[in-house]
């Protein structure tokens, strides 16, 4: 039954969606879509392994960079480019994260964001690639650059939100195939008790790895698609601030269900263009974020996806209760 | 190509009063993780914000400067104590990581508030010391880096002192080795934990106000410096507070000298646009030799 829904909302996605919205909405959507990848990454190192990367927007930046550079230097299908960008990801994002993650969790947090001021840094300084020539791929000669290249199935805003949504649904799958399998468990033991998972023979390092390279890759993979849909990079597009954000709604949306990275999609990309659209300003979308940190970790640990179907469930009963009372047969309630 | 000693001889300057407030703020980061479990992320922000209310009464109103300095001060010690009652009791069982993130939270609320009330704009933050200096051979030195390196070196040693021989002091490293047994001998719990987040507030609104006129005032600029200074206190493991100084010293240091140096010969590329991720470097390389030998502990601290 669950996954008959899940496939007439997916549909719905996909066929009426770009149909009904405008082009703006559409760019919008796709966005949503590359961000809950993102957020995917994250919500499986915090709410499986219980470890906290603060750099995740940096290594979108990275996964950008050589997803463009690919691009732009062969004349790869883009789904191998989007496999080797998030490859080359996966490694170099398990290289920088490799100091950390031998020491405590919190280590792990502070070296990624560094990391994430690193890169920022570098990548201001050797721009992202836009068809130039050399390592580095950038150019300041020409006037008009080439846009990063799409699909050749999916040139139109429309055909790429789908190709788009495709590609989110195969990473989501991938991350369900993980938890559900060995790894989840072992990265389950390792969530409750390092020494416990120890003793029980789990090679935690090997496995805390694994799910540091299994992020990077998704992120590098949601890097690709994001350089596609933008055509041009900036540096400014990854600003180290938006790291932060996207803890915020990763654990808005709640870290203990893969539905929280679809819920943190829509928070921090559908939630500030809604908001944008009726005038409200975006500081208090990064207001919102904070206070929305804050209430997680105090009150709502399960975040959206847990908090909201309980809240419902409560109000209907609340709801039901008047109603009950009114058909109960007066002998009965007397 | 390597400059000469001449050339880098400003950089020594500008290094060791970065590098001093680094510590500073490095020191007030790891007193208070030591007394309360929570690494405040939000340092910098609170520095920035208490910065730019003091930058907003000198040039709006006709407060005198120096109450404008000492609210940002106050502001640091304000916020952080209030964010320090409220949350602190709820949080006090939860993992360090997790109280981390909190703060995070207040990052985010006083970035969006400044962003909204402050909105970017070059402003500039000149406390009168900057023009009261002298001259060492030709580098000119102002008071303001004096002030910034010597309050890195004074304040690690007060605040080693206070620690060691005061009551409070005693009763905040014992919180920091076990906050139960702590309580059951009868020490106010929570009178010493606030203590410990006024305390690192108030470091927090000086070096955001000593950062404001050494780097820039610009909100988000301040918030990520905090980088800097977190490298420190990673050095130091996030318990000594020696360590912390010394490496806040290097980090500004290495960040100021690596200006001059130029990336290879006859190139117009010079090093110093990389020179912001010395931190970084610095950390990565101090953390894998920390961790070439790694033990699994189940202590309560969760470090």
């Amino acid at each position: 039954m669950r996954a008959v829904v899940i496939a007439a909302v997916l549909a719905f996605v996909l066929v009426a969606v770009p149909s009904l919205v405008s082009v703006y909405w559409v760019k919008v959507a796709t966005a949503a879509a590359i961000f809950s990848i993102v957020a995917l990454g994250l919500n499986l190192l915090f709410g499986r392994v219980g470890m906290v990367s603060l750099g995740q927007i940096a290594l979108l930046a990275l996964g950008s960079w050589v997803a463009a550079r690919l691009f732009f230097a062969t004349g790869l299908p883009f789904p191998l480019v989007l496999l080797l960008g998030g490859l080359i990801t996966g490694v170099l994002g398990t290289l920088i994260g490799l100091p950390a993650l031998r020491l405590g969790g919190l280590y792990l947090a502070l070296i990624t964001l560094m990391l994430a001021g690193a890169i920022s840094i570098v990548l201001t300084h050797v721009d992202f690639p836009n068809g130039g020539g050399g390592f580095l791929g950038h150019t300041e000669a020409t006037v008009e650059y080439p846009d990063v290249r799409r699909p050749s199935i999916a040139e139109a805003d429309d055909a790429y939100f789908r190709y788009t949504v495709v590609v989110t649904v195969v990473m989501f799958l991938l991350g369900l195939a993980y938890v559900s399998s060995k790894t989840g468990r072992a990265w389950a033991a390792i969530r409750e008790s390092e020494p416990a998972a120890l003793a029980a023979g789990v090679n935690i390092t090997v496995y805390k790895l694994w799910a540091f390279a299994l992020a990077s890759f998704m992120t590098g993979v949601a890097g690709g698609l994001l350089a596609a849909n933008e055509g041009k990079l900036y540096a400014e597009q990854f600003p180290t601030i938006d790291s932060i954000t996207l803890l915020a709604v990763v654990l808005m949306g709640g870290i203990f269900s893969l539905w929280g990275a679809v819920a943190a999609g829509l928070l921090g990309k559908l939630l500030p263009a809604l908001l944008d659209d009726w005038g409200v300003s975006p500081d208090f979308v990064i207001i919102l974020f904070g206070i929305g940190i804050l209430q997680v970790v105090v009150t709502a640990p399960g975040g959206l996806v847990d908090q909201v179907p309980k809240d419902l469930r409560r109000l209907g009963r609340l709801l039901a209760r008047p109603l009950r009372r009114g058909e109960s047969p007066p002998e009965q309630s007397a | 190509m390597l400059p000469t000693f001449d050339d880098f001889k400003p950089f020594v300057i500008t290094g060791l009063s970065l590098g001093g407030v680094y510590a500073m703020s490095g020191v007030g980061i790891v007193v208070l993780y030591r007394a309360t479990g929570v690494l405040n992320l939000a340092f910098g922000a609170i520095g920035a914000m208490g910065a730019l209310i003091s930058w907003t009464l000198i040039n709006h109103t006709s407060t005198p400067d120096w109450v404008a300095y000492l609210a940002c001060v106050a502001f640091g010690g304000l916020v952080t104590l209030g964010y320090g009652l409220i949350f602190g009791p709820p949080l006090a069982r939860r993992d360090p990581l997790v109280k981390a993130v909190g703060t995070l939270g207040l990052a985010l609320i006083l970035l969006g508030l400044m962003s909204w009330l402050w909105p970017p704009f070059g402003r500039t933050m000149l406390l009168p010391t900057a023009d009261w200096g002298f001259d060492v051979d030709v580098v000119r030195v102002n008071v303001t880096q004096i002030i910034g390196f010597g309050f890195g070196v004074v304040l690690t040693v007060l605040v080693g002192a206070f620690l060691r021989y005061t009551k409070l002091g005693t009763a905040m490293r014992a919180l920091a080795n076990d906050r139960e047994i702590t309580a059951t001998l009868g020490v106010p719990v929570r009178r010493v934990e606030a203590a410990a987040w006024l305390g690192s507030g108030l470091i927090a609104g000086a070096a955001g106000l000593l950062l404001s006129n050494l780097v820039a005032l610009d909100a988000v600029t301040l918030t990520f410096l905090v980088i800097s200074s977190l490298a420190a206190a990673l050095i130091a493991r996030l318990q000594s507070l020696l360590v912390t100084l010394v490496a806040g010293l290097v980090v500004g240091l290495a960040t100021a000298l690596l200006t001059p140096v130029l990336l290879w010969p006859s190139t117009e590329y010079s090093l110093s646009v990389f020179r912001g991720m010395a931190p970084f470097v610095i950390a990565t390389v101090a953390l894998l030799w920390l961790a070439r030998r790694r033990t699994v502990s189940i202590s309560r601290s969760g470090d």
